[in-house]
């Protein structure tokens, strides 16, 4: 037992030196970016899976960013707070409007709390293009200030003024939000919102508060998309309302179910391959629709589990495979 | 210990319970019996918060829980069986108790994600209250079943056990016996006979009307969602009202 903690303790290790040292193989500012785009999806398709296990889906991330995107960009321009505090008052001001709506929404069940997520990130996102005072409109705002330099004198001194000084930033805000995510679902909150995912009256007679539960793991799940959406708008120096629309929502869905949601890794996976993937095939960009398409097609009819269920499946066929064989001999 | 005054339920215009008054004693074993629609399950339902009713009043030593949420009145320690979703499917046996030793002891959020000391000494107790439970029940040797894969009769006896977990003083029971066979039935009466033994007050619905006149003091039988005899097993089998209600009215018998 103590070996084979060991042996998962040195993997990760040797995985997390491994990104570490990426951008010596990859500088290039295209391959750094699609690097970064990777670890943001990773962390908003983890989250989602988070929403995804008290048995509702959530299609508010993209008004979430957008909210955190804002929140982070005005505090920092119009309020000169530093921008460390404004990345994490970008994560938990969506998380404050996820705590509210969600005593109304959970009452819903299964596609209407679907559709009412729909309705309030896309109303969240017409707000930020119609209130012009506050937000620019629909053309946004530009020359958002980078974050403030990191500094220890003599060690340290991050400037943020290189692709890979973000890349290191989106690797550290990933390790702490999957360990966050990783931590919460392996607890008794956890177990708790599977079960109500599988029978929530019956959750409900033992004296589980299921409608608290279910906000919680909202709320939870809409801290994250908010952080990655001021981490983002720091990043790329520009917001405007139309960057995190309903089909960016929606492709954080199909990294989530072709990873497979059941599993911790599933949208790690999901969100990784379905985002380096269409890079490599860059000249058919103009098809990436199609082929998620074709892609969630598949494995909703072939791997109900996704790619994560993927070596359990064969595992479980070739065992089968193998003890007709000796039946039959 | 529970008094029910009035209770009435409509849907629509149906009533499917009309002003029902009913009194449990602390260590009652109760039957509530009635032919199908009598409104026995509606009953359980408003009770425990599943359901408001239109009228009445619900009063749990002495307090008015009529209307609560049903998570609440699960904390005052009445808690309920059901006929058909009474499992969690994707979980092993012992999970299954474990989820639902939720209210005692109490355990903080922040605790769990962190894992601290004193979460993780709550978690062994959880633990080993749930193989109690499991053991008193008889379903140790299965602790680590997928509870999908259980027997039917195992599968309502962990319906049971996950009730059992939350600490009820006043259990209600919905036809834990029904599609049982022989054998299973006399065990699970052995069961609810060693449970109000040991002191939780039982209120149970079922159709065995043989089983229920064996285990219960007393009998409330309900139809059309009216109350219409309540006595000992004796009394209820000689009651020509419920035997009208349940072979229906001797009009056309000569």
């Amino acid at each position: 037992m103590n070996k084979r903690i060991m042996i998962s303790l040195l993997s990760y290790g040797i995985l997390i030196v491994c990104i570490c040292f990426l951008p010596f193989f990859f500088p290039g500012p295209y391959h750094l970016h699609v690097l970064i785009l990777t670890m943001m999806n990773i962390i908003l398709a983890s989250s989602l899976r988070l929403i995804n296990l008290s048995g509702q889906l959530s299609l508010a991330h993209g008004g979430m960013m957008t909210i955190g995107a804002y929140t982070s960009t005005l505090l920092v321009m119009k309020l000169g707070f530093s921008s460390w505090l404004a990345l994490l008052m970008a994560g938990f001001f969506p998380a404050v409007i996820a705590c509210l709506v969600g005593f109304p929404f959970v009452r819903l069940k299964g596609i209407y709390f679907a559709i009412v997520t729909i309705f309030l990130g896309e109303m969240i996102v017409l707000t930020a293009g119609q209130w012009r005072s506050l937000t620019g409109g629909s053309s946004g705002i530009f020359n958002i200030p980078r974050p403030n330099p990191l500094v220890i004198p003599g060690i340290v001194n991050i400037t943020f003024s290189s692709k890979v000084d973000f890349y290191y930033l989106a690797f550290v805000l990933m390790l702490i939000s999957l360990l966050i995510l990783y931590a919460v679902e392996n607890s008794r909150i956890g177990l708790t919102l599977r079960g109500i995912q599988q029978t929530d009256s019956l959750a409900e007679s033992v004296g589980i508060n299921t409608a608290g539960f279910k906000v919680l793991a909202f709320t939870i799940g809409c801290f994250f998309p908010g952080l990655i959406g001021g981490f983002y708008s720091q990043y790329i120096s520009a917001i405007n309302p139309d960057t995190f629309g309903f089909l960016f929502t929606i492709y954080l869905l199909v990294y989530m179910t072709v990873g497979g949601a059941e599993r911790f890794i599933g949208p790690i996976l999901g969100a990784f391959i379905l985002t380096i993937f269409p890079e490599v095939t860059r000249p058919l960009k103009a098809f990436v629709p199609f082929f998620f398409a074709a892609v969630l097609m598949v494995v909703i009819f072939f791997m109900p589990e996704g790619i994560a269920g993927l070596p359990e499946r064969l595992h479980k066929a070739i065992r089968k495979l193998l003890e007709k064989k000796t039946n039959h001999a | 210990m529970l008094e029910i005054e009035g209770l009435t339920k409509f849907f629509g215009g149906l009533a499917a319970l009309s002003g029902v008054d009913m009194r449990v004693k602390p260590g009652d074993i109760l039957g509530l019996i009635g032919p199908n629609g009598a409104g026995k399950t509606t009953l359980f339902n408003l009770v425990t918060g599943f359901l408001r009713p239109t009228k009445g009043r619900v009063i749990f030593e002495g307090k008015d829980i009529t209307g609560k949420k049903p998570h609440s009145i699960a904390a005052k320690a009445i808690v309920r069986t059901f006929q058909a979703t009474n499992i969690f499917p994707d979980f092993t046996v012992l999970q299954n108790i474990v989820l639902s030793c939720h209210l005692v002891p109490k355990i903080g959020l922040l605790e769990t994600v962190f894992h601290t000391p004193s979460s993780r000494r709550k978690d062994e107790d959880i633990l080993q209250r749930s193989q109690a439970i499991l053991e008193l029940v008889g379903l140790d040797t299965m602790a680590d079943v997928a509870a999908l894969n259980l027997a039917h009769g195992h599968k309502r006896i962990l319906g049971i056990a996950i009730a059992l977990a939350a600490e009820p003083k006043l259990l209600l029971l919905d036809e834990p016996l029904s599609g049982m066979n022989a054998e299973e039935v006399s065990e699970t009466m052995r069961l609810i006979d060693r449970l109000w033994q040991s002191g939780i007050t039982i209120l149970l619905i079922e159709h065995n009307m043989r089983a229920a006149m064996s285990l219960c003091q007393r009998i409330v039988v309900l139809n059309f969602g009216r109350k219409i005899a309540e006595g000992s097993p004796e009394e209820i089998k000689g009651n020509n009202e419920v035997i009208q209600a349940y072979l229906g009215a001797g009009e056309y018998a000569p």
